[in-house]
């Protein structure tokens, strides 16, 4: 009897003392979570919360007391033009990053993913703009595109044509700035897209060759099926940071001539920063975050087996 | 990522690759080559059409180097990257490590509060974040450049999918006799995690070197900028003169080294870390 009860207790001791290894063990994973969720909470999740209050009043860095506004700043972004015009330019931009640099940055995926002598210095000199901080290659490529002394109207001036105000029209400045930002990135997307090839399993591509597939069967059924994946990928992060282009745009027009270069997180910054309109500011940092939520989320479901990894 | 879908190609395709890729290697270091051309063009030649200056002026250099405190630029940016990279690997490794090796509760919904932090740009949040610092007295100190970025959403992603791939065999096996946590971190699952750390600090390092938007906002003295804002200045400042492209370019190859020596050192993590944090699968 006595054992028995002697054993009963020490179950229950061992299952206490188990109970409290597993509360000590939660203690110490909330306690290791702390400071990274700290940061986090401080310097993102508040702000965030922050910006939605600010976007629903009228004030600027000066005014003492915000009055409500209700969404009378959405209201405003939207009757707008430049708030238009800031979106389009995005847009347009996107679109063009789509046309340019994603084909390219495939085509070399798939030469880069060759058996060929030099493969590594290749794709060294292809990623290598993208390490480039775009302060720099802005101010290098404000030097291509120049209108006196510029390489760009240098070479067409050889061929017989007259220079070009590159960068003080809306048009060509807006392509100046999508070249560069091409130059940029494409090496970028194309080692995504190498990655997502090098996925493809060689067993699967010799099966096909075995079932007499030839080289085009090949890469249509195998290869880029299996580029599925990152194709979406890389389209969703060419559109994200598509709206945060920033810095190119800073150093090289300005925003201007008259807008045509300014791009939205660059409309934020100028509503925010030099007109100190904090709740219209704002209300476009809300749609933002809203775009890039979307965004992001398109992205989370088409990788799921990239973030749901652990079962 | 092993050789798995490289092809065997024929020899008219390998030409035709060889030969694109040429080309698009050209173009990516063409504007390079203009850069480093100009920086050596003498003042009175800065019109001229020349592939490569008559007479390379290497003074210009000096003269850039003599014009700006590149030093001071340089030593802002180093220590602010660097104490930010820091804190990222505390705060990432420890976080990832609760996520992955600690059955907490609620958590597939930090995970997910993380992924969110990790599409929210400081363009969307600067006005907040910098209402918060000028209330504490922050704005124009190191502080409000490091602090932002001490806790890193894509830090803690990477770390989280470097320890997944550790065998939890080990750390169940620890744990048994005894280990606590900490040392399991420190002695285990760190040691075991180089490559992701070295993957984590290159890239952010490189990412915060580069960007321009949060210390133009948070910062507005000479003595705490840090490089791309004095690179910036150059444009924005100078704009209405005629800009010297020479001294500028040179400007520019200094703020461009540090980078470019990293990237030439540590090329394979940076193209992993991009690969990995697309397709790991």
């Amino acid at each position: 009897m006595a054992k028995a009860a002697e054993a009963v207790i020490a179950q229950v001791e061992g299952e206490r003392r188990f109970a409290r290894s597993r509360m000590s063990l939660q203690i110490t994973g909330v306690a290791m979570m702390a400071p990274a969720l700290l940061f986090l909470l401080a310097f993102v999740f508040v702000p965030m919360g922050y910006a939605v209050y600010l976007s629903l009043y009228q004030s600027t860095l000066y005014t003492p007391q915000p009055m409500f506004a209700g969404f009378a700043n959405y209201a405003h972004l939207f009757a707008a033009p430049d708030f238009w015009q800031a979106a389009s330019n995005t847009l347009w931009l996107a679109v063009g990053m789509m046309a340019l640099s994603l084909p390219v940055a495939l085509v070399l995926a798939l030469l880069l993913n060759q058996r060929i002598r030099g493969r590594a210095l290749f794709r060294a000199a292809v990623f290598g703009p993208y390490v480039i901080p775009l302060v720099s290659s802005g101010l290098i490529f404000s030097l291509l595109f120049a209108t006196d002394g510029g390489p760009v109207n240098l070479a067409l001036q050889r061929l017989g044509l007259s220079p070009v105000n590159w960068l003080g029209q809306g048009r060509t400045a807006l392509l100046s700035v999508l070249i560069l930002t091409a130059w940029q990135f494409t090496g970028y997307y194309a080692i995504i897209f190498l990655a997502g090839l090098q996925s493809v399993p060689t067993s699967l591509m010799e099966a096909c060759q075995v079932d007499g597939g030839g080289r085009w069967q090949v890469f249509r059924h195998v290869t880029l099926r299996a580029l599925g994946p990152s194709l979406f990928f890389t389209i969703i992060i060419c559109l994200i940071q598509t709206f945060q282009t920033f810095d190119q745009v800073y150093v090289m027009t300005g925003g201007g001539p008259d807008g045509a270069t300014t791009t939205f997180a660059y409309y934020i910054f100028e509503k925010g920063f030099q007109a100190f309109n904090i709740g219209e500011s704002s209300a476009a940092s809300v749609i933002l975050i809203l775009v890039l939520a979307c965004l992001s989320y398109l992205q989370m479901r088409l990788s799921r087996r990239w973030v749901v990894e652990e079962s | 990522m092993g050789g798995g879908g490289i092809v065997k190609a024929n020899p008219v395709l390998k030409s035709a690759s060889y030969a694109l890729l040429t080309i698009a290697a050209a173009l990516c270091l063409a504007p390079v080559y203009w850069m480093i051309r100009t920086s050596l063009m003498p003042t009175n030649d800065l019109l001229s059409s020349a592939v490569w200056p008559a007479h390379p002026a290497w003074s210009n250099f000096a003269a850039a180097w003599r014009a700006q405190p590149f030093l001071l630029y340089l030593w802002n940016s180093v220590f602010t990257n660097g104490a930010i990279v820091a804190l990222q690997v505390i705060t990432s490794s420890l976080a990832a490590y609760a996520l992955v090796f600690i059955p907490l509760r609620g958590k597939r919904w930090l995970f997910f509060a993380v992924l969110v932090a990790m599409m929210v740009p400081m363009q969307a949040t600067f006005v907040p974040v910098y209402t918060m610092l000028s209330a504490v007295h922050l704005i124009n100190t190191y502080g409000a450049l490091i602090l932002p970025y001490a806790g890193s959403a894509f830090g803690i992603f990477l770390m989280r999918q470097g320890f997944l791939t550790l065998p939890r065999d080990i750390v169940d096996a620890a744990r048994v006799d005894g280990a606590s946590e900490w040392w399991i971190l420190t002695r285990i699952v760190l040691p075991n995690s180089k490559p992701t750390i070295v993957t984590l600090v290159l890239l952010n390092f490189v990412y915060h070197y580069n960007s321009l938007f949060w210390p133009l906002v948070a910062t507005n003295t000479t003595n705490m900028r840090v490089v791309p804002v004095a690179l910036s200045y150059f444009l924005t400042q100078d704009a209405g003169q005629t800009l010297q492209w020479n001294y500028a370019m040179a400007f520019d190859i200094f703020a461009i080294a540090p980078v470019v020596i990293l990237f030439l050192i540590g090329q394979r993590y940076f193209v992993q870390g991009v690969a990995q944090t697309a397709v790991k699968g």
